[in-house]
């Protein structure tokens, strides 16, 4: 249930363009003036922004959102001897940190409980790797629920990979993300340590304030052809039907580095011929809007595929799995590494997919891409790693309950 | 170790809190206490229009037993007396009658008493709340370090971060929650608490 956002607009009446204009006016005349006193600007109407999740439910609803504006991924070990009721321990812990927090309330015996806001689009996430699995601790795993098998193009580091424990947290700020992990992973501590963590943004807003697919660093417009949450196909792809996980999902998080520098060598056509779909506005090459499907037997004049036969649509349509498919969620990331002349950027994508059966639906279609995909040149999966994420829980009952009981 | 005595009730109105508290142990059933409160200055979103609207109003046809949210113990393993501690939570009271927090016990505490910290000749100090903590109707208090607390005396173990701890608390109402207490570390020093406020709260 979220609380609706910005309900309240219409009482602002000329909020919209004006509001805008206002705030510019005023981020002018300080700059002009610097004489002029900088104060709260009392002048501009707030307008409450961003939402309050509650976190119970079916599912953890954090899977079903659109990719956050921050998302920073931790994967924790499990220390030795945590069996399944130190295990019940720890998720009762969590979820009394996530019902807090998530609602905008400092965790139990925050030390900084003024970093907890409401509005916050947080989401706190919690999946478990292969080592959380096992009589003494979560069970058996859901159905089809294994490692990625090594692909030829990965060039995977120990360091970004694996993990017992998984927490996504999502949400609007940095701050209040950055304050989320920091309770968990820190209320964490008597059961386990930290393995690796990583961070990504996504742009999921337009600029007028409605939601948008968003873009990657390559500047494609990604996670187009995804399954929309409230359907039917989108229940039939993420979701476990059934037995001891159902409501829950599996997850695999891939660190994608993605090699700017040549990407952006190429002309605007090969870009596009990579992928199947144009950079300006994410439609497939074989016309209509970006919601629109891609004609993969479309044919130019001269009787070759519109579609290149390696391009990443393609590669990795339904159509050439069976109707396998896989909801995914891009994060990026850019950061400083070191150099033969100094430091260098180096960006790329933390990409997450979701899907019911692992085995059945990413690993066949991550395969594919591996054998043929155009977008290989300039992408290399880095890291990875696995989770099987729990189902939801209700008000009153606790994260993971129905595994561990 | 069982839930008991304890009521399901639901309450809505136009913008919540929903506090809610798990009364359970590892495989016991779940037994849920919402109230749907716009408790402790704790709205979902800042909303002005309801803000306005006074909650008691919303909930008046509620009888009934205090909601208590995220309930926390304060290790004690490796502190400087590690025989004592404080159990800390949210209390609100939804009804329209004043409800009082008589009494608490804890299968690890010899002695369980409610406690204030405030100021006395010029220092802060710790004194039993002999007539129990008054949660007035519509209202509810916040138990925390420097504040009203729950205090378990004589600790038979040093409960330590990832601990559990039972903890029964005892209402005018006739009422009785049994809670299962997560132990967290608090890294402030004993008697350097945060600064004390009056435990009151509005809904």
């Amino acid at each position: 249930m979220a609380v609706p956002r910005v309900s309240r607009r219409g009482l602002l009446g000329h909020a919209g363009t004006t509001g805008l204009g206002a705030l510019t006016g005023a981020g002018l005349v300080v700059a002009v003036d610097p004489g002029t006193p900088v104060g709260p600007p009392e002048s501009i109407p707030a307008a409450p922004v961003g939402t309050t999740l509650a976190p119970w439910g079916p599912h953890q609803p954090g899977v079903a959102q659109a990719p956050p504006a921050v998302l920073e991924a931790v994967a924790l070990d499990l220390r030795p001897g945590v069996d399944r009721e130190a295990l019940g321990r720890l998720m009762r812990l969590w979820t009394g940190d996530i019902e807090a927090l998530t609602a905008g309330r400092p965790a139990p015996g925050d030390p900084a409980p003024w970093l907890s806001v409401p509005g916050a689009d947080l989401t706190i996430t919690v999946g478990v790797g292969p080592g959380a699995l096992g009589s003494d601790r979560f069970g058996a795993g859901p159905a089809g629920f294994t490692d990625v098998p090594p692909m030829v193009h990965d060039r995977l580091e120990e360091r970004w990979g694996g993990g017992d424990l998984c927490v996504l947290v999502a949400g609007r700020d940095a701050t209040t993300v950055a304050h989320a992990v920091r309770r968990v992973v820190a209320d964490a501590r008597p059961f386990a340590r930290l393995r690796w963590t990583q961070q990504g943004a996504w742009n999921g807003t337009a600029p007028d304030g409605s939601p948008q697919t968003g873009r990657n660093l390559f500047g494609q417009v990604d996670g187009s052809a995804n399954p929309r949450p409230g359907t039917e196909l989108f229940d039939r792809t993420v979701w476990v039907p059934e037995g001891r996980w159902a409501g829950g999902t599996t997850l695999v998080l891939r660190r994608i580095r993605m090699n700017l520098d040549t990407w952006d060598g190429l002309t605007r056509e090969e870009q596009e011929r990579s992928v199947g779909r144009r950079l300006a506005d994410g439609s497939p090459l074989t016309g209509g809007g970006e919601s629109d499907d891609v004609d993969l037997a479309a044919r130019d004049e001269q009787g070759r595929p519109v579609v290149a036969l390696d391009a990443h649509v393609r590669r990795s349509h339904p159509a050439l799995h069976g109707g396998r498919r896989i909801f995914r969620k891009g994060a990026s990331w850019t950061r400083e590494v070191p150099g033969p002349r100094g430091p260098r950027l180096e960006s790329g994508l933390l990409f997450s997919s979701y899907q019911a059966d692992l085995a059945d639906q990413f690993v066949p279609l991550q395969r594919s891409l591996d054998e043929l995909d155009s977008l290989n040149e300039w992408t290399t999966a880095v890291g990875s790693a696995v989770f099987a994420v729990l189902p939801g829980f209700e008000q009153g009952d606790w994260l993971g309950r129905s595994l561990l009981a | 170790m069982h839930a008991h005595s304890t009521t399901h009730r639901t309450t809505s109105t136009t913008s919540t809190t929903t506090r809610t508290l798990r009364t359970l142990g590892l495989g016991a059933t779940a037994l849920v206490l919402t109230a749907a409160l716009a408790a402790c200055g704790e709205q979902s979103a800042p909303d002005p229009e309801s803000a306005a609207t006074s909650p008691s109003s919303e909930t008046s046809e509620v009888t009934s037993a205090v909601v208590v949210g995220d309930p926390w113990v304060r290790a004690t393993k490796g502190t400087e007396d590690p025989s004592m501690t404080g159990a800390f939570m949210t209390l609100d009271n939804p009804g329209a009658e004043p409800v009082t927090l008589v009494s608490a016990s804890s299968s690890v505490a010899g002695t369980t008493e409610l406690h204030e910290m405030a100021m006395l000749d010029g220092a802060m100090s710790m004194q039993a709340v002999d007539d129990g903590i008054v949660l007035e109707a519509g209202r509810g208090k916040v138990l925390e370090p420097g504040g009203f607390h729950v205090m378990l005396m004589g600790l038979r173990d040093a409960p330590a971060p990832g601990d559990e701890v039972d903890l029964s608390l005892v209402f005018s109402d006739g009422s009785t929650q049994d809670l299962v207490v997560p132990v967290k570390a608090f890294t402030e020093e004993e008697g350097h608490y945060h600064a004390p406020g009056t435990g009151d709260h509005d809904h």
